[in-house]
């Protein structure tokens, strides 16, 4: 145990500064001042930034099966084809060993983002699509509508993506994205109003467009089942100095108006949810036991009663801290959970359950399936036995057969007794029946 | 031919040379029973010689696997045993579901030879305890013979035990099952029945309920003999053999064997519970009634008593009678058990227990199986049987049943032929004796024979005459006719012997987890594809790795592989194995989720497909869906898996839910081998109608050289990481699948170092001015 937590930690250390390592891809170095403010922050909170152009010959993600980098950051909707080793199953792979990706595109990003995309479950529009809000536009919008502004009501209910204070209204200009209804890992971070659609400005509406009303999501994001998290955003736009600097006004509606956008908010804290600054959990140590047992088993006889503690932590500026939490559950599970409870908090992030094991044997296992938006998936599984009584366990005498015990006994007794009538008693009928 | 041997020495006793002297007659039985029990030894080594010393089969897995955890961990241990590597999740609780007789025997060798500082490995005791109990069985059929007939007929007997196919197909060197040791106490059980029925004394009766307690620890065949000593009993108060001498040993052995055999915690309450045992106390009852009615009649013979009596015995008869059919309907007993009722109807448990069915051993028994286990002896028995009713005394009455039953389950069950057998040595040694008893004793004086001495001791006077003209008007054989008979049974003996030894080895010695094939050439090929797959499961997964296979191969993952089992041999969860089958029967998708259900790691298939071997997944398939219809009817229908014309195929023609189930993928999955074409099933004779397909949630881990066994990796669902959107779910249409990377057309070095695209991207020309594109 003590090694593990030993190896724990050195893993952790390791990785702590491989952490902050970030490949930035650009399809112009100019992003690189378009996008400043964006980027200081990163800069600001310990990232290192590796700026490269998309199509750079010498792109590479790992080296000898070791990555380079822990996040990637795409923003070149202008990109074709990746150059160097970077392709579409690169990136997937990227994501597949737990990199995080920040990619956003435009109306005019071209298929590797739409492949991208579909790799993660959702779907960009088509080329130069892009979403359009005939009433939600700002003042500053060129005439196609897209520059539009969305409430921050529009957002997720989740305060560890999104953060807690969104109040400003938000700039998007770019495409809307569709999400697969099936798949429960992917969120629709920001939605777009009921009035938007997502189509091409420049033609006249023919076909249905893919995405209208609620369902254009323009900014989504994916946790994988390996907690790699990636944010996709439809609009590059949404990133930039200009949007994070530039005042809000509707044309339209309750004509809402702000100095400053909500931009730069929300993208940092996309940035620190992406890049996996928080919703991080983990589990510290786990612990059953026998009440009144010191020792921790893995055989438990049914109908014992079982304590099951386990510590979770949470990453909180870089260190992690007792997490607190009302709703951790427990399962005690055979093929169905016997027993589920919700954990008691205590302090130090340690929660905990006192349980009865039920009266059936088995092989079981300790469950604790903490999935929340945002937070990564907490699972932890123990196997445990628990077995039947032994022979030495059962009760060795049990009130109701004391009629038998006496019975028994009695009978024991008599016969001892009557051996010794039929040994000394003389018969005397024999004789007289002579005489 | 050392038994044809013994048989000519067998009947040197009758010849009236050492008829006198005692020391000699013992010497030649001795020697006899010594030869027999070595040419029995002997003739169950085959296995040993031709592979190794090596546990066979499936049963006998875990009869050793928990052979050597009781040697480990002792006895209490063993029998507070909880197994959580067997039925995952379910567990077992292998010390209250095992008959322990055979481990505890093993044990006890084991110990005794091992505090003779005899260092030998607890396996080595398994392998050989089933043909050292052999020679017990011969011995103790030999004491059952002369306690019937005569010692002739006993060494016969007991020659004909030690080697006959029927009994030696579970007793093998390696067949370490229950059976092995069951057979030795089933005889030493009924000799002491006769022994003690004969001479009344409760010192015998007590040792038949030992032996009773030793043989209920050994084999649930222990019913067989819970059933048939009441059968004796009740059959001779019907005949009117009622005497102290049977009151006194049934009541003894009743109640000390119920008792004894309710200590098996296997057993347990079962003895008072169950309708099977029923029979045994309703003719305790009957005997108490009888018992006391005779003895009302002692106190004053003079009355009306011989109408009280008979009356009195039917009314006892039908009072017990309803008592066991009320407690029945009242639920204090348990109602027959399924497998009961499967003897009495063959077809019962087709339809309603397919798992009993699915096991070969509890098919109907063919005429040639009668004669390929039994040979001669079973033409020679009846004849046996007829001097044995014809000459009736108490313990022939019991022969007769024990004949009469066994014959009747042997012919219901395959497996049941075990119970047979030895009756059939006995009789069958019984008719020998006889004969050889007509046939060599032309030069003497007509001597009162052994016969006729027995029926001076129990039958009534009055018969013993109208008999004797008989063996007289016999003994008038001319000399031509007395040896051509001689010398016909002597070749018949030595024929069986001969087709003993070929039966023994060539049918009954292979250990079925080695397999042996021949060339052209007659050159053996040893196909070990079995310990391959165990040994990689052992060596290369996690140590509580679950292993999934159709519960055959459940004991042998368990012992060889030392892996967690879904389900094993011993079926007491139908609805587990079940679910197992539903799980093979169902399609990937649905597959997977029972799989993720209950934890599975491995899945592990046999696939003779390759070789030939027909006892594999694919011919047993139609039964997982039976089993799974059972429990699952809205899920699984038998009728998907055949073709339209209710035929079982698995070429192009099968039906599709056949080339979709999850046994049918895992046994073709990338099979390309078994000659030309390619892909091509020789144990079905047909190329595999579904080919070249993928596996989604399942990869392959391990095949064996032979493709015999083969081991799939069950996915885990973080193994899913992302929620890939397939093509065909795309609303917006992309004008490739995935843009990656062909390292074919410009070479490998350069690929790595190509330049990307991008769209407008500016040129730089030199010369030129740059100018911003829009």
């Amino acid at each position: 145990m003590k090694n593990l937590i030993i190896l724990c930690l050195l893993g952790y250390l390791s990785i702590a500064f491989a952490d902050k390592e970030t490949l930035v891809l650009v399809d112009n170095l100019n992003i690189r001042e378009t996008h400043s403010l964006f980027f200081k922050s990163l800069q600001e909170r310990g990232y290192t930034l590796t700026f490269k152009l998309a199509d750079d010959a010498n792109l590479v993600l790992s080296k000898y099966g070791e990555y380079l980098y822990k996040n990637l950051i795409v923003f070149a909707p202008s990109v074709v084809e990746f150059g160097g080793q970077l392709d579409t199953e690169a990136i997937t792979r990227f994501i597949d060993d737990g990199g995080n990706v920040l990619m956003a595109g435009s109306s005019a990003a071209g298929d590797v983002y739409r492949e991208i995309a579909s790799e993660c479950g959702f779907e960009m529009d088509e080329e130069s699509a892009a979403v359009i809000d005939h009433f939600n536009y700002d003042s500053l919008d060129e005439g196609d509508h897209t520059r539009i502004v969305v409430s921050p009501k529009n957002l997720i209910d989740a305060p560890t993506i999104v953060g807690t204070h969104n109040t400003q209204p938000l700039l998007f200009d770019g495409t809307g994205l569709i999400l697969d209804k099936d798949n429960s890992l992917v969120l629709p971070i920001l939605t777009a109003d009921s009035t938007a659609y997502s189509y091409n400005p420049k033609n006249q509406v023919k076909e249905y467009p893919h995405a209208v009303g609620r369902k254009t999501v323009l900014i989504a994001a994916l946790q994988a089942r390996n907690n790699a998290r990636i944010v996709f955003s439809g609009s590059l736009f949404f990133f930039s100095d200009e949007a994070f600097n530039s005042p809000v006004s509707k044309v339209h509606g309750d004509k809402i108006k702000a100095a400053l956008s909500g931009n730069k908010q929300l993208s940092i804290h996309l940035s620190q949810w992406v890049f996996g600054e928080r919703g991080q959990l983990r589990v510290q140590s786990v612990h059953h036991q026998r009440q009144g047992d010191k020792q921790s088993s893995n055989t438990y006889t049914i109908t014992d009663t079982v304590v099951y503690r386990i510590e979770i932590e949470e990453l909180k500026n870089g260190k992690w801290q007792p997490f607190e939490a009302n709703d951790v559950q427990l399962e005690f599970v055979r093929i169905d959970p016997f027993i589920r409870t919700t954990l008691q908090k205590k302090p130090n992030g340690i929660y905990e359950a006192i349980f009865k094991v039920p009266d059936v044997w088995g092989v079981y296992q300790f469950k604790v399936d903490y999935d929340r938006v945002g937070y990564t998936r907490l699972y932890h599984s123990t196997q445990v036995s628990v077995r039947p009584l032994q022979h030495t366990q059962y009760e060795r005498f049990i009130p109701s057969a004391y009629p038998y015990y006496v019975s028994a006994f009695s009978m024991m007794i008599g016969v001892f007794l009557f051996s010794f009538v039929f040994l000394y008693y003389k018969e005397d009928s024999p004789k007289s029946k002579a005489e | 031919m050392p038994s044809a041997a013994t048989e000519n020495k067998a009947n040197v006793p009758k010849k009236g040379i050492f008829n006198n002297t005692t020391g000699f007659s013992t010497l030649i039985t001795v020697t006899v029973l010594s030869l027999a029990w070595l040419a029995g030894f002997a003739s169950r080594l085959f296995a040993v010689i031709r592979f190794e010393s090596i546990i066979h089969e499936f049963d006998p897995w875990f009869n050793y696997r928990s052979t050597a955890y009781m040697v480990q961990h002792g006895f209490y241990n063993f029998l507070n045993w909880f197994d959580e590597r067997a039925w995952y999740p379910l567990g077992r609780i292998v010390g209250g579901t095992v008959y322990p007789g055979l481990m505890i025997t093993s044990g006890t060798i084991h110990w005794i030879l091992h505090t003779l500082n005899i260092p030998i490995h607890i396996r080595d005791i398994c392998v050989f305890l089933a043909p050292v109990f052999s020679g017990l069985t011969a011995i103790a059929t030999y004491l059952l013979t002369s306690e019937l007939w005569s010692r002739g007929a006993g060494l016969f007997a007991a020659c004909f035990i030690a080697i006959i196919p029927g009994y030696s197909s579970r007793s093998v060197a390696g067949s370490y099952d229950n059976e092995g040791i069951a057979i030795f106490a089933l005889q030493f059980t009924y000799y002491l029945w006769l022994k003690s029925i004969k001479s009344g004394s409760i010192f015998w009766s007590i040792c038949t309920a030992l032996s009773y307690f030793y043989m209920v620890s050994a084999w649930g065949g222990y019913v067989f003999i819970i059933n048939l000593i009441p059968l004796h009993v009740f059959v001779l108060l019907i005949m009117g053999r009622f005497s102290q001498r049977l009151f006194v040993s049934y009541s003894v052995f009743y109640i000390v064997g119920l008792l004894l055999s309710m200590q098996i915690p296997f057993v347990g309450f079962q003895p008072i519970r169950t309708s099977e045992h029923m029979a045994a106390s309703g003719v305790f009852a009957l005997l108490m009634a009888i018992g006391a009615l005779k003895y009302l009649h002692s106190l004053n013979p003079k009355g009306q008593w011989k109408q009280l009596l008979i009356l009195g015995g039917l009314v006892a008869a039908v009072t017990v009678f309803l008592a066991v059919v009320l407690l029945t309907y009242m639920g204090i007993i348990a109602p027959w058990s399924g497998r009961f009722y499967s003897l009495w109807d063959t077809g019962y448990a087709k339809i309603h227990i397919p798992i009993i069915a699915s096991v070969s051993e509890h098919q109907p028994t063919t005429w040639s199986s009668f004669f390929f286990d039994l040979h001669v002896l079973v033409c020679t028995f009846p004849v046996g049987l007829w001097y044995c009713i014809k000459n009736v005394n108490d313990e022939r009455v019991f022969v007769a049943l024990y004949a009469l039953s066994a014959v009747y389950f042997a012919g219901v069950m395959v497996r049941l032929m075990l119970t047979l057998t030895p009756v059939v040595c006995v009789l069958a040694g019984i008719a020998f004796s006889i004969l050889l008893d007509l046939v060599l004793r032309e030069d003497e004086t007509p001597a009162p024979t052994q016969e006729s001495d027995d029926k001076n001791l129990y039958d009534k006077a009055g018969k013993l005459k109208k008999r004797t003209p008989e063996p007289v008007g016999e003994t008038g054989l001319g000399m031509n006719v007395r040896s051509g008979t001689l010398i016909a049974f002597m070749i018949l003996l030595m024929l069986f012997s001969v087709h003993c030894t070929w039966a023994t080895s060539n049918a009954y010695s292979s250990p079925s987890i080695v397999l042996a094939s021949y060339g052209n050439d007659g050159s053996r090929k040893i196909l070990d594809d079995f310990r391959e797959a165990y040994g990689w499961l052992s060596q290369n997964t996690a140590e509580d790795a679950r292993v999934m296979s159709w519960w055959d191969y459940g004991y042998q993952i368990a012992g060889m592989g030392n892996r967690t089992t879904l389900v094993d041999n011993n079926t007491w969860n139908n609805s587990h194995i079940a679910l197992v089958g539903k799980a093979m029967a169902s399609n990937e998708t649905a597959a997977y989720n029972i799989m993720t259900m209950l934890d599975v790691d491995y899945v592990l298939v046999i696939f003779g497909g390759a070789i030939g071997y027909s006892g594999d997944d694919i011919n047993k398939f139609i039964w997982m869906v039976r089993i799974a219809e059972g429990e699952h009817p809205k899920d699984i229908h038998e009728a998907d898996y055949f073709t339209e014309r209710g035929e079982y195929r698995i070429d192009s023609e099968a039906s599709k839910t056949m080339l979709n189930s999850l046994m049918y993928k895992l046994s073709y999955y990338r099979y390309d081998s078994g000659g030309s074409p390619p892909g091509f099933d020789r144990t079905r004779g047909a190329l595999p109608g579904l080919r070249g397909f993928k596996l989604t949630y399942l990869e392959e881990a391990y095949t064996t050289e032979h493709w015999l066994v083969r081991i799939y990796r069950v996915k885990k669902p973080d193994e899913f990481n992302r929620p890939r959107l397939p093509l065909a779910k795309r609303t917006i249409q992309t004008s490739n699948v995935m843009s990656k990377k062909l390292a074919v057309d410009i070479g490998h070095m350069t690929s790595k170092r190509r330049k990307g695209a991008l769209k407008n991207k500016p040129i730089l020309v030199k010369g030129k001015k740059v100018t911003k594109l829009d």
